[in-house]
């Protein structure tokens, strides 16, 4: 598997993780802010040129996850403190 | 001294304000009682009021009055058998033994006069009477109970003479590689049959016979090797002669200083005495000061510590230009600049992003500290990662979304006020043994066990607690599993109404109650899915949810699975619906693998987080540390490991830099791994030995082991305990000393002289580490994080009043089967697991005489698959994944359901890895390990893979073996 085949089979895979959420694009939010969170800077820009490109193999929740993952890093966002002193 | 355990009183489970260690170098005699009740009394006309239900021999001692005793010791219940602790008790008859009697108020007792001086004296002349007389030759001379005692009651002759019967040629017992038996210096106190049953759990030892023919036996009059003795080793720190004795002691004498530090295997964490003559280590004994273990140990800390001083050492910095080259031994500052210029020619090549490292969990909080912090400033750009991708991450993740915290919830103590214990996915007897010891003398007092395990795991079979649940389920269910025992908690009104209102987001939790009580989570419907039968589940459901105090302790059977992280959030919804979280007794317990994989996460070592679980996209967080690194950090996450790899292979990620972690043994698919380091034009090896990563390395760098240096390990319980300097490294550097060594021929200055100096920069970044520095560590012993001035002595209980993210979150579980599913071709399940001798790759213990236990990894399989394919125990077996093939030894086994097969990964040869695939968790890429699609075939011959592999070592070894000696020849 090349590098992109790997990334669509992640992405995938956090899409159909994430399901649960109701309706898709609810669900491709989820997504889109986790791949914000985890995914490395040329890991995100591989996968939306992958959708832009051809995006034959991301599901349905996986597409619109990288289109709102496309806006996202448009966007400055202020994320929340994540440390935890309890 | 030998020193025993002392449960810390009257509460463990609070945090102690002070660390006294002279309260453990005396034995007390008879453990402490925890009643809050105080009788008074009167010893020898001092007064002392002590804890009800004090023996009169612990009364005494803590009023400074030391009685003679011999079957005594403060880790096990009193015995009464050697008498020699006899005392007069005002208003009573005869001479009552003191261990054996309690305190009782105004009681009045004398422990010296003239009738109980005889009394001893004779009691000393019995024993003596049938005991060598060698005491100037014994291995235990010096450091011998009998001998003190023949002192203090002052025996002159023995009358009896020695001609009559005795036990003086009884046959020595050499069997165990590390102590050794020798029957005739036993005088039959019961200590080591007591310690192998009340500490140890184990039972593998007893007293065969009657009166004169009692003798210690281990299993049924089997050698040691050949019983159940698991090796602990508590018996030999038992015995208050030199019949259970090591055999390091025998042959260099008794230790003439020690120091305390902690042990470097499983994420117990336990605390040790290295017992030294000089700058050699003679012995490990467990410290009862040590709040993880209490004075006990395993085989491994306690024993398997050759490896420090093998030959096959790295003992000098070498490098070469490609891996087809011998290595070339050079100094530090040459393998430095070395390293340093070729990270820098790949990055103005490749650019920034084209290299990273990986952090050790093997190594110190500080080391790991100071590699994260190159990467991230020296290198500029999050490309860190550590073996806790491979192991707990989705711990981190899922604790995080649920309970607010990457961590496990409780002390290891707190299992001693637990009434139902749900173990799931772990096998604490083997990886965790010195907790499963306390776990297991929990369930002896009848705390209620249910195992969720692919496996008939040994806890299972703990001595009188037989009565454990086993829900053996399919590999890969435990979703549905997990979601069919909350499905009954709710469904059956079980769960804690009052503490969900209070302590949790009450929307997410009406989502999930929802959800969970829809009829396709009942176990009923997933019993086709788990493989457990749905009566089973209910009552493990109405076990856990009812009985009191239910906890929950899980390893790696839950994380390495394509939905760990969902696994995780699915036993944090379980805890939360049913009250379990907040006190002592309950909780969410990860059992950590690595001595310092908690801490690794801890310290920044994911590509996502600062040090202190901080998001490297928060920046206000990036600018503290960007001015006290005085470095531009980049704003985006790096890359995880299997991330680095596909970057490897594809040609874009050129530079890595691997201090204490063996990825081409450890990590899934073996061949791609392989792959990607042989397309690295730089991998920077830091190990104390060449391993398998080492093989593919253009630079070795010495490491050193964790008796060479200074710093601190975090167990799985959150606790920081300091690990303390021995003996010099090998090489001359510790290894954060490398570290700062090579930021510094990168052009990143770093300057520290001790590690305490980065703890304090730690403290000043991590706002759950701001009251932890190495002075409080002094006076506290150890301190468990969040440390700070809210919890200004440490957390032992987290989440007793809050949760970091305020309410509680109950995530949506959703089960996804695995994409790896049995077929036609690949008709078994392989899951993969430990044993107790080895420890993970086998580096270490591979390199010590816990090799006699496990000689190779071997496949285990069901009588039934093994009829079908006509195997019998000691076959050469094929088993084939998608991805590869390797060859091991067959062993039936009934220990798994029909379909299962098992193995251990301790070995290199044997390519347990070969066969995992690359498939992983969904939220954090760890592995899926746990389960792979295999068919299993006799064969003749080791695989490809295996052939290759052994060419590629001996290839290796020979690489070295050159450098030795053209580093030989210069030296003449």
């Amino acid at each position: 598997m090349n590098e992109v085949d790997v990334l669509v089979k992640m992405i995938n895979q956090i899409s159909i993780n994430n399901r649960h959420h109701g309706e898709d694009a609810a669900a491709a939010e989820e997504v889109a802010h986790h791949l914000k969170k985890f995914w490395a800077r040329r890991m995100k820009q591989q996968i939306i040129e992958y959708a832009e490109k051809d995006g034959a193999d991301l599901n349905d929740v996986s597409k619109l996850a990288v289109a709102r993952l496309k806006a996202l890093s448009d966007e400055v966002e202020s994320w929340p403190q994540t440390s935890d002193a309890g | 001294m030998l020193n025993y355990f002392d449960p810390k009183q009257p509460d463990s489970g609070q945090p102690h304000n002070g660390f006294d260690p002279s309260l453990f170098e005396r034995d007390l005699g008879t453990p402490g009682r925890t009643s809050t009740k105080a009788v008074a009394l009167t010893i020898d006309g001092f007064e002392i009021s002590v804890p009800e239900g004090t023996s009169v021999m612990r009364a005494a001692a803590l009023a400074g009055i030391t009685v003679p005793k011999l079957c005594a010791t403060d880790n096990m219940e009193a015995f009464g058998s050697c008498r020699l602790c006899a005392v007069e008790i005002e208003g009573r008859r005869g001479y009552p033994a003191s261990c054996t009697t309690p305190v009782t108020e105004g009681m009045s007792v004398t422990t010296q006069n003239g009738k109980l001086a005889k009394l001893r004296r004779n009691i000393m002349e019995l024993y003596i009477s049938d005991h060598p007389l060698d005491c100037l030759t014994c291995p235990a001379n010096g450091d011998c109970e009998l001998q003190d005692m023949a002192g203090a009651v002052g025996l002159r002759e023995v009358r009896y003479g020695y001609e009559g019967a005795n036990h003086l040629d009884a046959k020595i017992d050499d069997s165990n590689p590390y102590f050794s038996f020798d029957p005739s210096k036993c005088i039959v106190c019961s200590r080591c049959v007591r310690a192998c049953g009340e500490v140890q759990g184990t039972f593998a030892l007893t007293i065969d016979g009657r009166g004169f023919g009692s003798m210690v036996s281990a299993s049924q009059n089997e050698p040691f090797m050949d019983s159940e003795c698991v090796s602990c080793g508590a018996c030999v720190q038992a015995c208050p002669t030199s019949t259970l004795m090591e055999k390091s002691v025998i042959e260099e004498g008794v230790p003439e200083h020690s120091v305390v530090t902690t042990c470097a295997y499983c994420g117990v964490g336990c605390s040790f005495e290295a017992q030294m003559k000089g700058d050699k280590l003679i012995r490990m004994v467990p410290y009862k000061g040590g709040d993880a273990n209490h004075g006990h140990s395993c085989v491994k800390g306690r024993f398997a510590f050759g490896y420090a001083t093998h030959k096959d050492r790295i003992r000098e910095p070498m490098i070469r230009d490609s891996i087809d080259q011998p290595w070339r031994a050079v100094s530090w500052e040459e393998a430095l600049e070395f390293s340093a210029k070729r990270l820098k020619g790949i990055q103005q090549t490749y650019g920034r992003d084209s290299v990273g490292g990986i952090t050790s969990s093997r190594c110190t909080n500080e080391e790991t500290y100071l590699v994260q912090k190159l990467i991230r400033a020296a290198f500029g750009n999050n490309n860190t990662d550590t073996c806790a991708r491979v192991c707990h991450s989705p711990t981190g993740y899922g604790l995080k979304t649920t309970l607010g915290e990457s961590a496990g919830t409780q002390t290891f103590d707190s299992v001693m006020k637990a009434d139902a214990i749900l173990v799931i996915g772990a096998n604490p007897t083997d990886a965790h043994p010195v907790f499963a010891s306390m776990m297991k003398r929990r369930l002896r007092e009848g705390a209620e066990l249910i195992v969720a395990d692919p496996r008939r795991i040994d806890l299972l079979k703990t001595p009188h607690a037989e009565k454990g649940l086993h829900l053996a389920l399919k590999p890969g269910t435990n979703v549905a599993l997990v979601n069919a025992l909350a499905h009954v908690v709710i469904t059956e009104g079980l769960e804690d109404e009052a503490f969900v209102a209070k302590r949790c987001d009450t929307e997410g939790y009406q989502k999930w109650r929802t959800f969970i009580q829809e009829a396709r989570h009942a176990p009923e419907v997933s019993e086709a899915e788990t493989g457990v039968p749905a009566a089973l589940v209910r009552t493990a459901a109405r076990r856990y949810a009812t009985a009191g105090n239910g906890a929950i302790y899980y390893g790696l059977g839950v994380t390495e699975h394509s939905q760990g992280s969902t696994t995780v959030m699915a036993i944090a919804n379980l805890a939360m619906a049913t009250g379990n979280i907040g006190r002592e007794g309950v909780g969410v317990n990860p059992l950590r693998g690595q001595n310092n994989v908690q801490g690794s996460c801890d310290m920044g070592s994911f590509p996502h987080e600062l040090p202190g679980y901080q998001h490297v996209a928060n920046t206000e967080v990036r600018e503290r540390f960007e001015s006290v690194w005085n470095a531009k950090l980049d704003d985006e996450p790096g890359l995880r490991i299997p991330n680095m790899f596909d970057a490897a292979v594809a040609g874009t990620f050129k530079g890595l830099y691997v201090q204490g972690e063996d990825i081409a043994q450890s990590d899934p698919n073996t061949q791609h791994v392989e792959a990607a380091l042989s397309a690295l034009d730089c991998l920077i090896v830091q190990d104390i030995f060449l391993n398998e990563t080492a093989k593919f390395a253009h630079v070795l760098l010495p490491g050193a082991t964790f008796l060479e240096k200074n710093g601190t390990f975090t167990n799985a319980e959150r606790r920081i305990n300091r690990v303390r300097r021995v003996m010099p490294p090998v090489a001359g550097k510790e290894d954060w000393e490398v570290t700062q060594a090579l930021s510094n021929a990168l052009g990143y200055p770093m300057n520290y002289s001790h590690p305490s100096e980065i703890m304090d920069e730690i403290a000043q970044l991590t706002p759950t580490f701001t009251g932890v520095n190495y002075q409080r560590l002094e006076e506290l012993g150890s301190i468990q994080w969040p440390c700070n001035d809210d919890y200004p002595i440490g957390t032992p209980t987290m989440h007793g009043v809050d949760f970091p993210i305020g309410k509680g979150h109950f995530a949506i579980t959703e089960y996804v089967a695995t994409e790896e599913r049995t077929n036609r071709r690949y008709p078994l399940l392989l899951t993969t697991g430990r044993i107790l001798s080895q420890y993970n790759v086998g580096a270490q213990t591979r390199r010590t005489a816990n090799s006699e236990w496990h000689e190779e990894d071997v496949l285990e399989i069901h009588p039934v698959d093994a009829e079908d394919r006509g195997l019998k125990d000691g076959d050469w077996l094929g088993i084939r994944s998608r991805v590869g093939h390797t060859v091991l030894r067959c062993r039936v086994s009934d220990r798994m359901a029909p379909g299962v097969v098992y193995t251990t990964f301790h070995h290199p040869g044997s390519g347990a890895n070969v066969i995992t695939t690359d498939n992983s968790d969904w939220a954090t890429n760890c592995p899926e390990y746990k389960v792979t699609a295999v068919q299993v075939e006799k064969v003749s011959q080791p695989s490809d893979w295996q052939q290759r592999f052994q060419q590629f070592d001996e290839q290796q070894q020979r690489y070295l073996e050159r450098a030795d000696e053209s580093e030989g020849m210069a030296i003449k």
